[in-house]
């Protein structure tokens, strides 16, 4: 499918069911916190709105966006409904579809998202007249997993030292795997991983786990990596978080398989589990484990409440475990990171 | 402490409508009121559920369970001036100061063993994911069971049926923890005392907006929210008709709840919870009052005592800081309209990302009908960071515009 030829849906949230919108005929295009738009989200939500919110709000305002047909949102915070909110504001005609996403992934959530999946369905369906019946959307599902698959694959390299250009390279791919159709992506990926595998990772850096929400420049892995850190492994809502496989039966109702699919994939800080309070804690110290990493660095926008308030157990808890954390707080500007760089090197300093 | 704070709250209130009844304001009987809860949640003799804002508290009431929304313990610490301490232990453990100052003393108190153990917990996702998170760290810390009531932002029919159904789940939960089955004649008498109470709620808005209003600006201060802890039950009941006669005698008569009232004022979101002199100081020196409060609506209708989960979803979901933010100035703009009032004060409390988050949307669509908005920057429960001069003089130069400028009614 050509861009040109095809309605682009833009998107905010790792949650979104992108197969839903392929198989509508429509190409899902996230709109990342990136770019130079002017400040002036302040004019509609307040200053303390996390700064993922306002550079997207941003970048609608100064028009630096590709020609949209419409924008689907998820409920995933406070900010990210203001955001929603304000964008009807600025686009008043883009086509708005808010999808409510429970906080948890038990039977009566399954349901309930299922019923909200199936009204972005016929959303979508009276907009753009599209077949998307259910097998068009299992096709839909397939591609997505094709690209999981090899996104999966190229991250692999990453981590093995096997990705000429590295974490900055790898989220280079990310952020093309998250605003170009899965049926563009899927080639450019073939030619990612048919090119000859780089020499393995040179020990030259302290291997650390990287972890937040919101860091989609390349740049950023760059810096982090300028400071003596060798990235070998993370989890954030713009990288590998937005590719998890969908597993859906064949005798499986499609908008229940679906929604089980996404509120049971890797969680983010606004997605718990109640019988298990802090969960988030043990995740992060049981990825630090497995990739062998010296430390943690936690990376998070500032104002993001849902890790914002989660921060302090996970500071316990790694204290708890003799696992040494570095907390920042960024604001989608290079800038940011640049000015925490001295905190980021003598962490690494310890860490050696 | 706490405990001890609500005993002596109570009799000292008791023994003053004992010497005077005539003294028995229904600002009185509703600190009365609130403050037998929060003995009951400090006494260690009843079983305690911890909360957020918009949990069914008639259920819990019906079901023999003491419950509070957790925001509830930060406005106390903060109207009675300790909350610095508590804020101090909660940023020590890491809560930033860029958190809610409700959430922050909470959690302050809570390390600081000042919230009593509850027996279990009920988080709500309305209003705020905050809030939802500040229960998750609650549970850690009590090592206690937590429900999660996920509140649909819209008021659909499959939002509701979505909420009903996890509020029987809720009953399950509660029996389980209680070791107490649900009393249906118990039910049966909780959603009636809500029903009876919401009606007179209804009435005491209506009263409010008369002109003259027949309320101050403290009148009313935090009534609605606080209110809903009291659902289901014939103190409730009690407080909202006394409330309720008493302003429609002093409306009847054309009282004025401030003398030779001139500005009537609409506070967005919720009050500045510390003792401050701001709100004396418009009145005395403007005569300007607060009469309408956001949160002092009611948005929901009877519930059926047959059939009460559908009517409790309905309640939950439909609260003004739900959906999206076009439902809220719909609603604001109404209630400006109602109540005739001539400017609306938001005080953006520092740290929300839900009710303050729109600020600039919430703006316009007040300006849209002539209703202009003074938005401060104040954290309401933390006092440290109150800046008293300042925002007397942007109130000060605020009423001095509405005084010049004709009433948009």
């Amino acid at each position: 499918m050509d861009r040109n030829s095809t309605p682009t849906i833009g998107f905010t949230c790792a949650y979104t069911p992108l197969p839903l919108i392929n198989a509508a005929g429509c190409s899902p295009y996230r709109v990342l916190p990136v770019g130079e738009a002017p400040d002036q989200a302040g004019q509609l939500l307040h200053d303390n709105l996390c700064p993922h919110v306002k550079r997207v709000l941003d970048r609608a305002r100064a028009g630096d966006l590709p020609d949209l047909a419409g924008m689907v949102f998820v409920n995933s915070c406070d900010a990210m409904r203001r955001l929603s909110d304000a964008w009807q504001r600025v686009r008043p005609d883009d086509a708005v579809c808010f999808l409510d996403l429970p906080s948890t992934s038990d039977d009566n959530a399954v349901r309930f998202f299922a019923g909200e999946i199936s009204r972005l369905a016929t959303s979508l369906r009276d907009r753009f007249g599209s077949q998307d019946g259910p097998m068009a959307i299992r096709r839909s599902v397939l591609r997505y997993n094709r690209l999981v698959e090899k996104v999966e694959r190229v991250a692999s390299r990453m981590k093995k030292g096997e990705l000429a250009g590295g974490r900055a390279r790898l989220q280079e791919i990310y952020n093309q795997a998250a605003t170009r159709s899965v049926e563009e992506m899927l080639p450019v990926l073939d030619h990612i991983l048919e090119k000859p595998k780089a020499s393995g990772r040179e020990d030259d850096g302290t291997p650390v786990y990287l972890f937040g929400n919101v860091l989609p420049d390349p740049q950023a892995f760059s810096l982090f990596e300028s400071c003596g850190t060798k990235i070998v492994d993370d989890d954030f809502c713009t990288g590998s978080r937005q590719f998890s496989t969908l597993e859906l039966s064949d005798d499986e109702d499609i908008w229940t398989g679906l929604a089980a699919n996404i509120l049971k994939r890797p969680p983010c800080a606004r997605t718990f589990i109640p019988q298990n309070p802090g969960k988030i804690a043990e995740e992060i110290l049981e990825r630090a484990e497995q990739c062998e990493a010296k430390g943690i660095i936690g990376h998070t926008m500032k104002f993001c409440d849902p890790y914002l308030a989660r921060m302090p157990i996970i500071r316990e808890a790694m204290k708890r475990a003799g696992f040494p954390l570095l907390l920042l707080e960024g604001d989608c500007t290079l800038r940011s990171i640049e000015q925490q760089r001295t905190r980021i090197e003598a962490f690494v300093e310890m860490l050696r | 402490m706490m405990k001890q704070y609500f005993e002596d709250l109570i009799s000292g209130i008791e023994a003053k409508i004992a010497d005077d009844p005539g003294s028995a304001s229904p600002r009185k009987r509703y600190t009365l009121e609130v403050a037998k809860l929060g003995k009951r949640l400090y006494d260690g003799e009843h079983t305690v559920a911890w909360c957020g804002v918009t949990a069914p508290f008639d259920l819990l009431s019906a079901m023999g369970v003491t419950s509070c929304f957790v925001e509830f313990v930060g406005a106390m610490l903060a109207a009675t001036g300790l909350e610095g301490a508590f804020m101090e232990e909660a940023e020590g453990a890491g809560f930033t100061r860029d958190t809610c100052g409700y959430h922050r003393s909470v959690l302050g108190a809570a390390r600081k063993g000042l919230m009593p153990v509850p027996d279990f917990l009920v988080a709500t996702t309305s209003p705020c994911s905050g809030g939802v998170a500040v229960m998750e760290n609650l549970a850690r810390h009590f090592e206690k069971d937590l429900f999660v009531l996920n509140i649909p932002q819209a008021e659909t029919d499959q939002g509701i049926q979505y909420l009903a159904d996890q509020i029987r789940d809720l009953v399950a939960f509660v029996s389980h923890h209680t070791g107490r089955s649900i009393n249906e004649d118990r039910l049966v008498r909780s959603i009636e005392n809500t029903n009876q109470m919401r009606d007179y709620l209804v009435e005491v808005y209506r009263h409010a907006a008369h002109v003259p209003s027949p309320v101050d600006s403290r009148t009313l201060s935090n009534f609605g929210i606080v209110m809903a802890l009291l659902l289901g039950t014939e103190s409730g009941v009690e407080v909202a008709h006394f409330f309720a006669s008493h302003l429609a005698e002093k409306a009847a008569a054309g009282v004025s709840g401030v003398s030779r009232e001139k500005i009537r004022l609409m506070w967005i979101q919720n009050r500045i919870q510390f003792k401050n002199p701001l709100l004396k100081m418009i009145e005395d020196s403007y005569g300007a009052a607060v009469i309408a409060d956001e949160l002092n609506c009611i948005t929901w209708g009877p519930i059926d005592p047959d059939d009460p989960f559908p009517g409790m979803a309905r309640r939950s979901i439909s609260i003004p800081f739900n959906d999206q933010v076009a439902r809220r100035i719909s609603l604001l703009q109404e209630m400006a309209r109602s109540y005739r009032v001539d400017g609306a004060i938001n005080p953006c409390h520092w740290g929300c990302r839900q009710g303050t988050g729109a600020r600039g949307m919430v703006t316009d669509g007040l300006k849209a009908i002539g209703v202009p908005v003074m938005n401060l920057e104040v954290d309401c429960v933390d006092s440290r960071n109150f800046s008293e001069g300042q925002l007397r003089t942007r109130l000060e130069a605020f009423m001095e515009m509405l005084e010049g400028r004709p009433s948009p009614w």
